[in-house]
């Protein structure tokens, strides 16, 4: 043992950290460490390193890392953002963060933050620009916008952003324009899910519950990889207690990794294996009967029409044995009521997706999951209703939206919409030619597929206006380029969970000339004419407004919000809980409203199409490091997940003369990429996977530039005619050594 | 007694996802410089054939060891094992030897590229003290990696290991007392849990047995610095000599 005295404590030569950690005068230091990152330096280098989570201030806000939406401590120390943490008053994060909400705050500090508004000089996709002022950024892009009504109509102008809290300002934006051509990422995304919910429990996101649960089959929801953090953690404890999970996935996982049972299924045939599940508990009679005559309709043309869904003939298209198939669906039955499918997340895979989906909510339905009506599992959680400022009512449409929503996608929202037909619309200029795009927080030029086609529509267009917070894909091909501020920097509309309404607030004052999205909607609307959408004095004012309802009620000020984080009202002044909203007003099992659209009233097989002899599938899925295509550039998290590599088995590598680490070609008839290949006994041997949101080909991200490979060149474009969810597995690939 | 510490962690790997949230969380704490890191996350995997294929990821930290060979292998004093046990760095009396980072059977130690002294995880004990958990732990979303007082009975890690059977990261030739014990085998063949015996134990039995009292009667705190680093050419030197191979 160590003979040093007891009382001694590590010393740091640095006095403003003594000075922070309140240690001053004792004599005692720190060992410290690296110097001279980003948000010292900008902060005038002067700061030292200091622990992060020694601070000033410690401001709650909300996480914008992805959208799930923790709560975030965020720790400040001379107005420099030091460290995150997970706020434990928030039910999303329970004060834990993921990786990418750890790294948030390289995000606000990427050296390659756009900071003012930009202007191109060169040809679109030169990445030459010129810093400009926010009113001459403005104004350009408010003429623009002006003459393409004028010449156009207002449809002309296609509109799109991703989910997230200031998105009712952005469609007042939107409508208020009078454009009906809104884009969101969904149908790259959950259309599937949501789709086959709202036509069977009339509910778009089902809720999940983990509490008690001991039985969980996840079709390809990887939670360990797609992390949602509280979600993430309620399947590990469940697991860690012995809870069994049935994992389906051609890849093994993080999730995988943890399932009790890892069932690397066949591309494209989930909807097999889960028909077979609703086969066995029909006809074993495993459902629960009482349930089924309650609350649902359809019972008699599901059972008839699953006759046939055996699991033998599942085994024969899923690879997944007749045996295991039985086994599950009894498993399943004898586990109620702690015994559920996932409805699953990104679920747009093949063009038969949608009936996976409809398959899975209909066999929780069999399971009775829904006891009673407030008490359903999958109901979403009632929300806090909210004031607003006063706003006119919308002016008429006067054109069919390019995306095919609802004249080619009758069951598609409008809120989600078809992404990848937006883009092939603004290409092909059918049904009506657009002239302009306004892009915000997203990056088509990653996100969808086929990006040459992305590439050539931006061509096709007059104006092209990207707002974010770096240099992404679709920026370096923008014609204006506005600079947000970061969520780290800035107020957004309030977010109500549960009982509790979350504050996001700015940490620190934002970096250069960025500019919170209620700013810039605000500035631009008025520019267009549309003041009274936007009838706020700045972003507290709007705040306050949505306070007041329970400013009056309750005496909740804008001023203690920022203290506390949020507020919660007291049971029974939440809004109304769910009710059913399908037509029958019970659990649909068999559908008249898609009987009526010319579609099956139940789920029904549908093979998929097959790769050729030397093909394979192109695999895609998440990472825990990595939300989409938006964070590749962030230091933090370059470090832990630089770059991705194709995953093959060895028995395929090794006949085409292929090793662990080699370049190979990856070629679809989309196109080809060149990547790294790294070997792994944990896939199928006829797929391949990639990781998407790498291959950036902005030269503004300079970490993440030239990094890896990107998806969106093999991509095909395919669309599930029910969801409108772009089938992303369907694409076909070859692999040769380089 | 009941007021004495003794901190340590106990890793559950079966519970460990892989996310990494707990590497940027010790980034971002620390501010540690690009490409070196305290702490890590191992895995030797996928093992076996497909489709029967299994994964585990080994988090590892600095072991805090009962009997550091890294602060017997310190000539100046600057690493030290606190009376809570953690095992930490002054800064100031560290003169970047290197020695330190030699000694460490674990590997868990390395010379930081900016600061030039000896780094490794601290336990982030200027959490600890306030009473809140290493930043590490405290963002694990699996809820493998946890830390606490064993002498407390009520704590995390003692709760962890009550009645389960644990795993401790040594070999019959080197058991330095880590106070990292393992709910199941922490079988990544990293050598952060592969403790290695040192190359150069003749030179090593010196140091401990000679030089560093000597190196304490005869400096005074004042001079630490610079005398150590005098001394510690002069002790290369023989090392040098003894195995040829430093």
């Amino acid at each position: 043992m160590s003979d040093q005295p007891t009382e001694r404590v590590p010393r740091l030569n640095r006095r403003k950290f003594l000075q922070a950690a309140g240690l001053a005068g004792t004599g005692v230091a720190i060992v410290g460490s690296g110097v001279g990152d980003i948000r010292r330096a900008e902060a005038g280098g002067s700061v030292g390193h200091l622990p992060g989570s020694y601070a000033d201030k410690i401001v709650p806000t909300l996480c914008e890392m992805c959208v799930w939406r923790c709560g975030v401590r965020a720790k400040v120390i001379d107005g420099v953002i030091e460290k995150l943490e997970g706020n434990p008053d928030h039910p999303h994060s329970e004060g834990y963060l993921c990786a990418r909400g750890q790294a948030g705050l390289m995000m606000t500090y990427d050296e390659d933050r756009v900071l003012e508004p930009l202007m191109r000089v060169g040809e679109r996709g030169s990445g030459r620009f010129r810093k400009v002022s926010w009113d001459e950024a403005l104004d350009y892009v408010a003429d623009k916008m002006l003459k393409i009504k004028e010449n156009f109509g207002p449809e002309a102008m296609v509109f799109s952003s991703t989910h997230n809290l200031s998105q009712p300002l952005f469609e007042n934006l939107l409508y208020g324009y009078g454009s009906p051509n809104y884009g969101t990422q969904r149908s790259l995304c959950f259309n599937a899910m949501v789709t086959a919910h709202l036509l069977t429990y009339g509910i778009e996101e089902p809720a999940r519950r983990y509490e008690g649960m001991n039985y969980i089959i996840l079709t390809g929801r990887n939670l360990f990889g797609g992390i949602s953090t509280s979600e993430t953690r309620a399947l590990m404890q469940r697991i860690a207690e012995g809870a069994h999970v049935v994992y389906l996935d051609p890849r093994f996982s993080e999730t995988a990794a943890k399932a009790a049972e890892w069932l690397p299924i066949k591309p494209g045939t989930d909807s097999a294996f889960i028909l077979a599940l609703i086969h066995v508990m029909i006809r074993d009679e495993l459902y629960d009967k009482w349930f089924v005559s309650q609350y649902t309709v359809g019972f008699d043309e599901l059972a008839e029409g699953v006759q046939d869904y055996t699991p033998a003939w599942a085994a024969r298209i899923t690879e997944i044995p007749e045996a295991t198939i039985y086994r599950i669906a009894h498993e399943f039955a004898e586990n109620r009521p702690n015994a559920f499918a996932h409805p699953g997340w990104r679920t747009s895979n093949f063009i038969n997706s949608f009936h996976t989906e409809r398959a899975i909510a209909i066999l929780n339905a069999l399971q009775g999951l829904c006891p009673q009506q407030g008490d359903c599992m999958f109901l979403s959680e009632a929300s806090v209703e909210l004031g607003k400022p006063p706003q006119p009512g919308y002016p008429p449409i006067r054109a069919a939206r390019l995306d095919g929503v609802p004249w080619k996608y009758k069951f598609v929202p409008p809120k989600l919409g078809v992404f990848q037909e937006l883009r092939d619309a603004i290409l092909s200029g059918e049904p009506y030619q657009a002239h302009g795009w306004f892009i915000a927080r997203q990056n088509p030029m990653m996100s969808l597929p086929e990006r040459q086609k992305t590439r050539a529509a931006f061509q096709k267009l007059g104006l092209v206006v990207v707002m974010d917070i770096i240099m992404n894909d679709s920026a370096w091909y923008a014609d204006v380029v506005l600079p947000e501020a970061s969520y780290l920097e800035r107020y957004d509309p309030l977010h109500p969970v549960g009982r509790r309404v979350f504050l996001r607030q700015p940490v620190i004052e934002p970096r250069g000339q960025s500019r919170s999205a209620l700013w810039i909607y605000k500035q631009l609307g008025e520019r267009l004419g549309l003041g009274d959408y936007f009838q706020y004095e700045d972003e507290e004012d709007y705040l306050r407004q949505q306070l007041k309802p329970w400013t009056e009620r309750l005496g909740i000020t804008l001023d203690q919000l920022k203290q506390t984080g949020y507020f919660e009202v007291p049971d029974g002044y939440e809004g109304p809980t769910y009710r059913w909203d399908t037509p029958s007003g019970k659990v649909e099992l068999a559908s008249e409203t898609l009987r009526n659209a010319g579609y099956d009233a139940i789920p029904r097989w549908y093979d998929p199409p097959e790769p050729g002899e030397n093909e394979f599938y192109l695999l895609t899925g998440k990472v825990g490091q990595h939300t989409q295509f938006a964070t590749q550039n962030n230091a933090y998290l370059h470090e832990v997940r630089p770059t991705n590599q194709l995953w093959m088995h060895p028995s395929k590598a090794a006949e085409r003369g292929i090793a662990n680490g080699d370049r190979v070609r990856v070629t679809s008839p989309a196109g080809s990429v060149e990547i790294e290949v790294w070997l792994t006994e944990g896939i199928r041997p006829d797929c391949v996977y990639l990781t998407p949101g790498f291959g950036h080909e902005s030269r503004g991200l300079r970490k993440a530039f030239g990094r890896g490979a990107a998806d969106s060149d093999l991509h095909l474009t395919f669309t599930d005619p029910i969801s409108g969810g772009q089938a992303l597995t369907q694409t076909f690939v070859t692999v040769e050594k380089v | 007694m009941a007021d004495i510490k003794k901190y340590g962690f106990v890793i559950d790997p079966r519970r460990c996802i892989d996310c990494r949230a707990c590497l940027v969380a010790c980034r971002a704490e620390w501010n540690t410089p690009p490409g070196q890191t305290r702490i890590w996350v191992h895995t030797d995997g996928p093992q076996g054939i497909f489709p029967a294929v299994t994964q585990t990821w080994v988090p590892v930290q600095c072991h805090h060891c009962e009997d550091p060979w890294c602060v017997d292998a310190c000539p100046t004093g600057a690493t030290f094992k606190r009376e809570d046990g953690l095992v930490l760095i002054d800064e100031e009396a560290c003169i970047g030897c290197g020695l330190c980072v030699n000694a460490c059977p674990y590997q868990v130690r390395f010379r930081n590229e900016v600061t030039g002294k000896a780094d490794k995880c601290n336990a982030c004990f200027h959490r600890v003290d306030r009473g809140e958990l290493p930043a590490c732990v405290a963002t694990c979303i699996g809820g493998a990696r946890l830390f606490g007082d064993f002498n407390d009975p009520e704590s995390p890690v003692s709760r962890a290991i009550k009645d389960q059977v644990v795993y401790r990261p040594i070999t019959p030739e080197v058991d330095t007392g880590p106070m990292t014990y393992y709910l199941s085998p922490p079988d990544a063949s990293a050598v952060q849990v592969s403790p290695q015996p040192r190359k150069d134990l003749p030179a090593e039995v010196f140091w401990r047995k000679w030089a560093i009292p000597i190196v304490k009667v005869a400096v005074g705190a004042t001079f630490l610095g610079q005398a150590g680093a005098f001394i510690l050419q002069l002790l290369r030197g023989e090392n040098e000599y003894e195995d040829g191979a430093v």
